[in-house]
Order: structure tokens, then sequence, then C-alpha cells
């Protein structure tokens, strides 16, 4: 039997819906595990890839602040085949829309002026990450395979990695492209 | 009409016979061939903005927008190439990048086969699975929510200039326009000003067309997928015009109204029949209420009725009001309890009057965006018939001359090519009531030139309204035969009320019965009685006063027919089920006869609602 091929997924600014997706493979999950070595996942113990590398790379969520690029610069040197799992990590997603004002006026907004908010101020701490425009990954970082959906089907996360194993390129169309 | 000249073409190797002065795009959908588009629309002029419909064109040195592209004998397109495919997914990766095109948290979304995004669909269809070149933030958008009815998100436009077209030739107002050039343009109202401070009327015709979520519905917004809905035609009971409309309905709610592309206007709406007419004025009277020691309280339905009909039968004398704004079924069923039941023959008309004399032949108003002379005589369109005012507006734009007859401003002055007056003349009536009505009449000078503009016009259209003397009526008969005439109806089936006798007249009765429907004051005065009862649906200064309310159905939540100032008989199609069980107009009065000893009188009723 070959050796299993090393899968990692991290999650940077998005909702987790789309690791909600993948589990929702179900029994297919088992069933793919007997070819798949699962390495670092939010959802497992493993927190960081593996340095010595792993094949296949899953990013899920947008790059906006100092931590989330240090996130998918370290999955993009450890992964041979980078995946961008879901709008936000496909095109920016929902966290764009504060690309549309300053990134002073988005801080503002959101701890200062919410209407739930009394006395309210931005935080401030040289631990914090520096937030930056909200990008798609493959604004900074190279992307292999582009999984669209908000979350992606369960069908289509499937198709995508049970080809990986098969050695193909996936190439999503029609109905495993059309989320909805 | 010159007989069409057939030509031959050829399209994806599949020879077809298309009509010269077709474009490609025509002669291709006609034939059953599917050519992408974005900027076209069928209802509209082509603008070959979006350069999705690109096809490769033998003999020609680039591709070309089938949209655009006229026939001519012996061409040879293809419309799905490799070339093409390449072009279209060019032009749609420039789509995506130029604005914030992100599908979920659009309103539009959807799947590849029901989204009522045109722009996603396209996505889908040409496997889009990024963005080629990431969107510009620089600024962000502008979001123009100044209406109070639909949202502009220039975030989500794509510059078809569909909404620009559909201003200009569908409802002839002419507000939009864009500001800026190239990568900088947007659309704008007016001399770029927000549209409730711009000329816009809110007729919503710019967000039927619409082919991403740039403008938006606040009603059905994120309210259900296209998917989740059917589209039902029907009739609009905002005035006597009675668009056509395709109602898109969710379940047992009306998440919108649009017009309906086949219907008597084309489609053309108003923001009355669009908008206002899915809107709660006042609170909704969903239980039966009677007055107790001064004070409305609910109680049960027969309750309500007994009180109801010992009030009305017991009286000297009775009569009703019925408003305009009801299926002729309803007015069938007041005429039956008063003239029946109550013995009475007073039933006069609320909120509505059709000019009392008829003349022929009547116009369709399919025709008056193409006649060359409209006169408007004693009436305002603009106002009380909107549709058809847009209509009028669209003559205008093709260079008919239109003549106000009116003392007041009317919305079209400014397209008048002539003005002239009514005075006022004292009418000799023969009730009190119609004494207080006014009268108006022409002057000979006037009246010479009135004919003579229909005289020279080819398809003439006359439009006239109320309360005109006789003189007037007379004259307008003595018109040429090629002259149309629309009578310019107040309320919205009064025309229907006419058919059965029903007008505005003087009444005098100890009880009173009102059947209100969801219609509200507006100034004509119900006069006092020593006993009312109002059936109607919102809560108002009538029912303040009444001594009996029972419930009634909104104009979509009844089934029946009215009569629109065309004289067509048009369904009015039930659109959602009454809340609390609350019965049929008729039904109330099918009771009331019960208990004063005429039952089965409205047994038929039912039966009659179908067949009229």
């Amino acid at each position: 039997m070959p050796a299993k091929v090393k899968v990692a997924s991290d999650w940077m600014t998005g909702c987790a819906g789309c690791h909600m997706s993948l589990l929702d493979m179900d029994q297919r999950l088992i069933e793919l595990l007997e070819y798949v070595d699962l390495r670092s996942t939010p959802i497992t113990d493993l927190k960081h890839p593996d340095k010595d590398g792993v094949d296949v790379g899953i990013l899920e969520g947008c790059v906006n602040n100092s931590t989330t690029e240090n996130v998918c610069r370290t999955m993009r040197s450890r992964c041979k085949i980078l995946i961008a799992l879901g709008d936000c990590a496909v095109f920016g997603g929902i966290p764009t829309m504060r690309n549309a004002c300053s990134t002073a006026a988005a801080l503002q907004r959101a701890y200062v002026e919410t209407e739930s908010t009394v006395d309210g101020q931005v935080p401030q701490h040289e631990d914090l990450a520096v937030m930056q425009e909200a990008r798609a990954v493959d604004q900074v970082v190279d992307v292999d395979i582009y999984l669209p959906g908000c979350p992606p089907s369960a069908d289509a996360i499937f198709y995508v990695l049970s080809e990986l194993v098969a050695g193909r390129k996936p190439q999503l169309k029609g109905k495993l492209l059309d989320w909805h | 009409m010159p007989e069409t000249t057939i030509v031959n073409i050829t399209v994806n190797g599949q020879a077809i016979q298309a009509k010269a002065g077709q474009t490609v795009l025509q002669a291709a959908s006609a034939a059953g061939i599917d050519i992408p588009t974005l900027c076209d629309h069928p209802q509209l002029h082509s603008a070959g903005s979006c350069r999705v419909c690109l096809v490769e064109i033998e003999k020609q040195r680039t591709l070309q927008p089938a949209c655009t592209f006229p026939v001519v004998e012996g061409l040879v397109v293809l419309t799905e190439t490799e070339k093409v495919v390449a072009a279209r997914k060019f032009s749609l990766q420039m789509l995506f990048s130029e604005r914030s095109h992100y599908c979920m948290v659009c309103t539009a979304s959807g799947t590849g086969t029901t989204s009522e995004c045109e722009l996603q669909k396209l996505a889908y269809r040409y496997g889009m699975d990024c963005f080629t070149y990431a969107p510009a933030w620089q600024h962000g958008w502008p979001l123009d929510a100044s209406r109070r009815f639909f949202v502009m998100d220039h975030s989500r436009c794509v510059l078809c200039r569909r909404c620009i077209r559909a201003c200009d030739e569908i409802a002839a107002n002419h507000t939009l326009g864009v500001a800026q050039r190239g990568a900088r343009t947007m659309v704008c109202a007016d001399d770029d000003v927000t549209f409730a401070d711009s000329s816009c009327v809110s007729c919503g015709t710019c967000l039927q067309v619409c082919p991403t979520g740039a403008l938006s519905d606040r009603r059905s917004a994120f309210a259900g997928h296209a998917s989740e809905c059917k589209h039902v035609p029907t009739t609009c009971m905002g005035c006597a015009v009675g668009c056509g409309i395709k109602a898109v309905l969710r379940g047992n709610s009306i998440l919108r109204l649009e017009g309906d592309w086949e219907g008597n206007t084309g489609g053309l709406l108003c923001a009355t029949g669009r908008f206002e007419s899915l809107q709660s004025p006042a609170p909704r009277i969903h239980r039966p209420m009677v007055r107790r020691d001064g004070k409305l309280v609910e109680t049960s339905w027969d309750d309500a009725i007994n009180a109801a009909a010992r009030g009305l039968g017991g009286a000297a004398s009775a009569a009703a009001f019925v408003t305009s704004r009801t299926v002729n079924e309803t007015m069938i069923a007041v005429l039956e309890f008063l003239n029946e039941v109550l013995k009475s023959d007073q039933v006069s008309l609320l909120n509505g009057q059709a000019p009392p004399t008829e003349l022929s032949p009547r116009a369709k108003l399919r025709e008056v965006a193409d006649a060359d002379c409209i006169v408007v005589v004693g009436g305002d369109p603009i106002k009380h018939q909107k549709a058809l005012g847009y209509l009028i507006r669209r003559a205008f734009d093709r260079q008919a001359r239109i003549i106000i007859i009116e003392d007041s401003e009317t919305g079209l002055d400014a397209l008048a090519a002539q003005h002239m007056r009514l005075s006022a003349i004292s009418h000799n009536g023969r009730s009190p009531f119609e004494m207080l009505r006014y009268s108006y009449h022409l002057s000979l000078n006037d009246l010479s030139q009135f004919r003579k503009a229909t005289e020279e016009a080819q398809r003439p259209i006359v439009a006239y309204g109320t309360d005109l003397s006789s003189g007037v009526y007379a004259a307008m008969r003595t018109l040429p035969a090629k002259a149309h005439f629309l009578p310019l109806v107040l309320g919205a089936n009064s025309a229907g009320a006419a058919r059965y006798g029903i007008e505005p007249r003087g009444v005098d009765a100890d009880a009173l019965f009102v059947m209100a429907g969801d219609d509200l004051p507006d100034g004509q005065p119900i006069p006092e009685a020593r006993f009312t009862v109002v059936q109607a649906a919102w809560q108002s200064r009538w029912t303040e006063r009444a001594d009996v309310v029972l419930p009634g159905r909104l104009w979509h939540e009844k089934r029946g027919q009215m009569v629109n100032l065309e004289d067509s008989l048009r369904p009015v199609v039930q659109l959602t089920e009454p809340p609390d069980q609350i019965g049929a107009d008729w039904m109330p009065l099918a009771m009331m006869s019960a208990v004063l000893g005429r039952p089965g009188l409205f047994a038929s009723m039912a039966s009659v609602q179908g067949s009229l």
C-alpha cells in the first residue's frame, strides 16, 4: 500500500463553516482516512503543519492581519499543494466588506460606535495583530486549487480530496461549483 | 407595411432564417440558440456595453457583440468557440474585478439555474472559481438608500445601463444617467443628486430590469430564493389603469410585485401599484366590533352580524356606500343586499368617479405610446392614472403632440405644445349634491384648435376627465373617427361600478352600510346616520364612527374582476389567504340576509364569482 497523503488544514479570518462542511463528508471522511494522514487541523490536536512538510495544505478564511498572514505563509511554505477552501479564502469573502472604508474607521465602528457599546475603546497592545486590508489567499501566496462556496458543499470537498489522492488535478465545474 | 425581408444566416453550422433588421442575438434566440447577455434586455434597445455576447462572425476582423450586430444575407456566426469563450471569461473577470461582487452577502444570489443575478449565473456557466484580478477597493462605492422602497448599491453595479434605458424608454422619466468616465463611471440621478432629491418617481422599472443586486427591493430582500417563488399574473387595483402584474409569491406572502411584460401596459407600473399597494397604511381589523356604551368592543361574528342586521333591517331607510377599490362581485353583492333585503336603491360609490359619458371608439393602453397627438381634457393622469401618464410621456418622446385642456397644473404641463383653459360654469344641477360639482366648458377658439389638432394627426387619442360640461362632451363627439378615447376614471373600479349603475350620489338614510374594503377616507364625506355598519380592512375615521365594524379583505385577498379605463374586464386573482379566516366581501352580507329572513340570497355568489 502506498504511503498515505499527508493533509493539514488551518483557518484564518472566517467563520469555521468550511471546516463544518468538511466534517459534513460524514462516512466518506472515514473512507478518505484510508488514504489520507490527517495532520494538523483546527479540529485535531496537532495545531501547526509539520515542519518537514505535508502534501496538501488547506486554508479557510481570508488574510486580514499580521497573524493570519503568518498562518498563510507558514502553510504555503510547508505544503506542496495549497487549496483555498471557501469564498473567504478564494475571494476574500465577507471580511472584505470593511475594505470599503479605512482600517481606523472599521475599528471605530466595531469597538466604539456599535449601538450596543457603552464607553467602548479600540483595543491597543503591542502583542495584538496589526490589521491589514482583507485579502484572498492568492493575493498573499500562490494557490493551486480554488474550492469556492459559502461554504463549499461536502460533495465538492470530497471530490477535490479524492481526486488529489488518486493523483489527478481536480476540475471543479457545474453542480460542484454551484454551492447554493 | 412593407413585407419583411428574410435573410439566411448560419449559426454554429445551423442554417436559420432571420428577418432583416434583426440583430444576431435576436435571430439566434428566435431559433433557440442561446447567446449569453448581461446588458441586453428584450424590452430595451441594445446598448452593447457588457461584451458578454461577443461572437465570432466570418469576415469580421474582431469578435462582435451579437446584441448590436445586424443580420445580413450569408452571415456565418459561431457563438461558443474557444476564442469566444476566452473573451467572455475575460469580460466576466473584468466585471468581477471592478466592484464588490461577493455573492454571499447579496440578495440576488442563487444557484446557477435560479439565481436572480445574471452576472452570477454567467460565472457559474463559465466555471469561474476565483477572481483573476482582485477588486480595487480604494474608497468603496456609495450606497443610496434614500428612497423608501428600494436601494441602489453601486458596489454591485456592472454599468450595463439597463436602468438608464428603462427610465428613458419604458417609464419615460429620464432621471438616470451616468457621471464620470471610464472606471469611475457611476449611474446617477439627474445632476448627480441622491435619488430622494431627484426627479425619480419610484416606479421601480429600473429595479425590475437590473441584472444584479445593484438595485434591490427592501421588502423582498433576503426574504426568499427565486427557486422557492412562483409568479402569478393578476391586475393592479391601485387605480383605473389596471396594470398587468406578475406577483412574486412565496407561501402565503407576496414578496414583491413586478410589471407583466405581456400585460396591458407592457410591464410598466407606478410606485402606488408596485410598492404602496403592499404597505399597511393603518392597523388591520382582525375581529368584528360592536359599539357598547359608546365604545367599540371586539365580539363574535354572530353577535356582530346580528347587531348589524337588526340595525340595518330595523331602520326606516337604508343606503350603502361601496368603494371603487373592489371587484365587480362585491358591487353586485352590495347592490343585491340593498335592493332585495333592505329594499333600497340608494347605493353610492366611494372614492371614485367615472366620466358620465362614454365616448367611442375606446383606445387601448398599448396604443398610447404610438399616438402622434394626445389631448388630455380635464384631468391629470400623472397624478391619478400614473402608468397612463408615463405612456403619454413615452408618446411625447416619440414626437407626439400633447395638448392639455385643464385649469389647474398637471404633471404633463411641461410636455404640452398647447395648454388651454376650461371655464367653470355654474351647474344647474337637479339635486343638491350635483350643484356642488364643478362643470367646465371650452371657448369656441380653443374648441376649433382642439378639433384641428385631432384632424391633422394620424393616430390621435383623447383622454377625458370627469365633471366636464355636456358641451365639452358634445364637442368631443364631433371629432374625426380616427380619434380614440380614454376616460380618466378616478378610483380603481369606478368603470365596473358604472356598469351596475353605481356612481357617487347623495344619499339620505337612517342607516348606512359602508363597504370600505382596503380603501381609506380621502376627503369625500360619508353622511352622518343614526346607525352605520362599516366593513373594512384598515382602521380609519370611517370605522371609528361606526356602530358595527366587520373585518374586510385586502385587494390581493379577493377574487373577481374589475373594469379598467380601457373598458376591458380584467381578472383580480387572489394571491394570499386573509388572516383570521376573514370571509369574502359578500359573506357578511349573506349572513345578514339570513338573519333578516332572506337566506340563500347569495347562495350562488360563489359560482357567480367564476362566471362573471
